[in-house]
């Protein structure tokens, strides 16, 4: 039929034509094997789905949690600030301003004397002396001396004590207190000055002076 | 067979006639590639145009506006370290704060009730706000300053929430003193911005104050966005210090000190609480001093630390050296007789006693327990001027004592080439040398402390000063100046000091404990004149139990009004401290007898 094959067949010798014949190529038919669609794009729209909302859902998660710890950080900040606040406030409730101010209200004084109970023997150590009044200290600062001019001379007017003095007359209970007062505070005077005279020296005015 | 399984499709051997068919769908093909190639090509271009615009021409420009949209940065700030005291307690501590601030073009017309809010809730004056709150012609006025972060927070929301607007916050840390007055000299404090001025807040700012962080990430719609960009620096905070001082010792000895000053109407004073063993300061009071949460209120020149800024004559309590040195070099034992006359001419002046007295035959010990000056000069003729001078400069006069403390000066003690005769007899007795109250109390710590002197420190453990210098406890260094008897003998001798009937202080001494001490009365060189101007320093220096001594307290009380001396001022000053020392530390008496040398011979 084509002159190229004849022209092989003349030009060849007839020996190989069986072989020839026997590897002479065909095409293969096409196969027609039809796989089921269905699965597979089940499948693969199943991936993409799950995928799509998978993400979507690992995204809002982060958000959500983005949004938990940004307003967690807040409260932690918050919170931190509370209790170093309420620390201060302990800390103002210990000074030791407040706690002997509270003390002293409760008309406390620091002892004047140490001494100790030796708990192995029941021995007392030391010298236990009562305190005392007069170890009392003043805690808070003197306060500011007024000048002269706002401090007028005290007006002093002498009465004569009314020769009948009723027991239950309220006045007469205030004279007492009054009295009491005073007398109390002329013998913290006279403790002072006793104290002080017992230490005052002349001073005197050689060089190198010193006690 | 073989004519029907050839394909179909013609290979390029196969014959003419499809040739004309397939030709125009190959051009078609290739029209349409090359149109593709061009669009592309133009595309592409485009892109690159619109790249090179962006990268090249003004790339920085938009990489800021775009950080700009997006990021966030924020500073973390890092805290400022506590000063505590010796057990924990805080001295110094930093808070969260904020400051609240105001607009005052949209807060003036609700200014009465914001002022109203804030007035009651915080401590300002109500008609400062509202000046504040209506100034016209601003945007930014401050309405309250370091407010503790939770309080602000609470009054800023309440004006938010009935609708007034105008006022924000921001941050504003707040370093709160809890204790006020106590320490404050040693603490120092902050300024207005938050920098240190003065004290250990100063001079530890590198240690205290620690290093801001920073977090830097991308925002929306006001949230973090949770996979943004995201970089994290750590706040370094500062690192916490810890002093020697017992907060409670120290408002103690505060208290007695301005009541021995208040008392006598002094000018000012000092006291200093030793451990005797560690030089460990549980004490430095000053009067007058400051609140360091408010350190505006009082006069600068109450800012500092007197007791190691401030020089004075020590007086009498320096005898105490002298007659230590005396006995270190065997000169002297406490019995030694001294002949004391009435007066004693030397050079050109008369050197007298504080009383009046003819010829008194006083031992060494009288001499201490009357405190003489005149017994004082004849013992210390015993010495040569260099080696006097090389006694007292090992007890540390003239020099620092190395506590850290800013603003410490070094004393005064003249080198003993140029000393006359009139110059070692006034030194002798404490007079013609200078000291700072810590100085001093060192000294005389060498003495209780059998003989050793120990620099005294103020900060536990150790700590690096802005200038370099480590101090502390750690660093504490330790010498010998006289030896344990030498050490014991004075100690003896300064007990018939607060001897009920015979010494200078009896009001020191305390009931069932041996108290060892010695007072000073000495001649005050007045700022103006430069010379002594009849004014007084008074002292007292003591320690307890005096045969195994625990605590040395030392009070110095500059220019008293009332004609006392430094057993009627320091004594009972001391007794206070002393006992609230020995009662608190739970030192129990010795219970030994104090040996009985005599005073007169």
């Amino acid at each position: 039929m084509s002159t190229p094959l004849s022209q092989a067949r003349t030009q060849f010798p007839r020996l190989a034509e069986a072989a020839v014949e026997r590897a002479r190529l065909t095409v293969v038919p096409r196969r027609t094997q039809k796989a089921p669609r269905v699965p597979f794009v089940s499948l693969v729209s199943l991936l993409l789905v799950t995928g799509v909302v998978g993400l979507l859902l690992f995204n809002t998660s982060m958000q959500q949690s983005s949004f938990v710890a940004t307003s967690m950080e807040e409260q932690a900040t918050v919170l931190a600030a509370k209790e170093e606040s309420l620390q201060m406030q302990l800390e103002q409730l210990r000074d030791p301003q407040r706690v002997a101010t509270r003390a002293k209200r409760m008309g406390m004084v620091p002892a004047s004397s140490p001494a100790f109970i030796r708990l192995s023997d029941g021995e007392i150590v030391g010298k236990p002396l009562p305190a005392e009044p007069a170890d009392g200290m003043r805690i808070n600062p003197l306060p500011t001396a007024k000048p002269k001019s706002l401090r007028p001379d005290p007006v002093i007017v002498e009465i004569e004590q009314p020769k009948a003095v009723r027991k239950a007359d309220r006045k007469s209970d205030r004279a007492e207190a009054a009295s009491a007062n005073r007398a109390d505070a002329e013998r913290g005077n006279r403790d002072e000055a006793r104290e002080a005279g017992t230490k005052k020296q002349k001073p005197q005015q050689s060089q190198g002076r010193t006690r | 067979m073989t004519q029907g399984t050839r394909p179909r499709t013609p290979g390029p051997s196969s014959p003419g006639p499809s040739r004309p068919r397939r030709r125009p769908a190959r051009g078609a093909a290739l029209v349409r590639l090359r149109v593709g190639f061009i669009l592309i090509a133009m595309v592409v271009s485009v892109f690159g145009a619109r790249l090179f615009q962006l990268q090249g021409i003004d790339a920085k420009a938009y990489a800021a506006r775009a950080e700009a949209v997006g990021l966030e940065t924020v500073t973390l700030p890092a805290t400022r370290g506590t000063i505590t005291d010796r057990n924990g307690a805080p001295l110094a501590e930093s808070l969260d704060g904020l400051m609240i601030t105001a607009n005052p073009t949209l807060s003036a017309p609700d200014a009465g009730p914001i002022a109203k809010i804030v007035a009651s809730r915080l401590d300002v004056d109500y008609f400062e706000v509202l000046e504040r709150l209506r100034k016209p012609d601003t945007q930014f006025q401050y309405i309250a300053r370091r407010v503790p972060a939770t309080e602000a927070r609470a009054v800023v929301a309440e004006i938010e929430n009935r609708g007034y607007t105008g006022i924000d916050t921001e941050r504003d840390p707040v370093r709160a003193y809890p204790a006020k007055d106590v320490a404050a000299n040693l603490l120092g404090f902050m300024g207005t911005e938050g920098e240190p001025l003065a004290g250990f807040e100063l001079i530890f700012d590198d240690l205290l104050s620690g290093k801001d962080g920073s977090a830097t990430y991308e925002m929306g719609g006001g949230q973090k966005l949770p996979l943004g960009d995201n970089s994290v620096v750590a706040p370094e905070n500062g690192s916490d210090l810890q002093l020697t001082i017992d907060r409670d010792v120290q408002w103690y000895t505060q208290r007695v000190l301005r009541e021995a000053v208040q008392g006598s109407g002094g000018e000012s004073g000092a006291a200093v609480v030793l451990d005797t063993r560690t030089g460990e300061t549980l004490a430095l009071a000053d009067h007058p001093t400051f609140d360091a949460n408010e350190p505006m209120l009082s006069s600068p020149a109450d800012l500092g630390t007197r007791s190691v800024s401030d020089v004075y004559e020590p007086g009498s309590v320096e005898k105490v050296l002298t007659a230590a040195a005396l006995l270190d070099a065997g000169k002297v034992t406490p019995e030694t007789k001294i002949p004391v006359p009435a007066e004693l001419p030397r050079q050109d002046r008369v050197i007298g006693d504080y009383w009046d007295h003819g010829r008194l035959r006083l031992t060494l010990t009288g001499v201490i327990a009357k405190s003489s000056n005149i017994g004082t000069v004849l013992a210390a003729d015993e010495f040569s001027p260099e080696e006097l001078h090389g006694y007292l400069s090992s007890f540390g006069l003239g020099q620092k004592t190395g506590s850290g403390i800013p603003g410490e000066s070094r004393g005064l003690l003249p080198a003993w080439e140029g000393w006359s005769q009139i110059n070692q007899d006034t030194i002798s007795f404490g007079q013609g040398v200078s000291v700072n109250a810590l100085q001093m109390a060192t000294a005389v710590n060498a003495i209780a402390n059998g003989g050793v002197l120990v620099q005294p420190s103020l900060v536990e453990g150790s700590a690096t000063t802005s200038d370099g210098t480590e101090v502390g406890t750690d660093t504490t260094t330790a010498r010998r100046v006289i030896s344990e008897r030498a050490a014991r003998q004075t100690a003896e001798m300064m007990e018939a000091v607060t001897d009920p009937e015979e010494g200078t202080a009896p009001a020191a001494a305390i009931e069932g404990y041996r108290v060892a001490g010695k007072t000073g009365t000495a001649q005050r060189v007045g700022e103006e004149c430069q010379c002594y101007d009849g004014t007084f320093t008074v002292s007292f220096a003591g320690f307890a139990p005096a045969d195994d001594p625990r605590f040395l307290v030392y009070v110095v009380v500059q220019d008293p009004k009332n004609d006392g001396g430094g057993g009627s001022i320091g004594g009972p000053a001391f007794h206070k401290i002393m006992s609230y020392l020995l009662r608190k530390y739970a030192v129990p008496p010795t219970g030994v007898p104090a040996p009985d040398h005599p005073l007169e011979w």
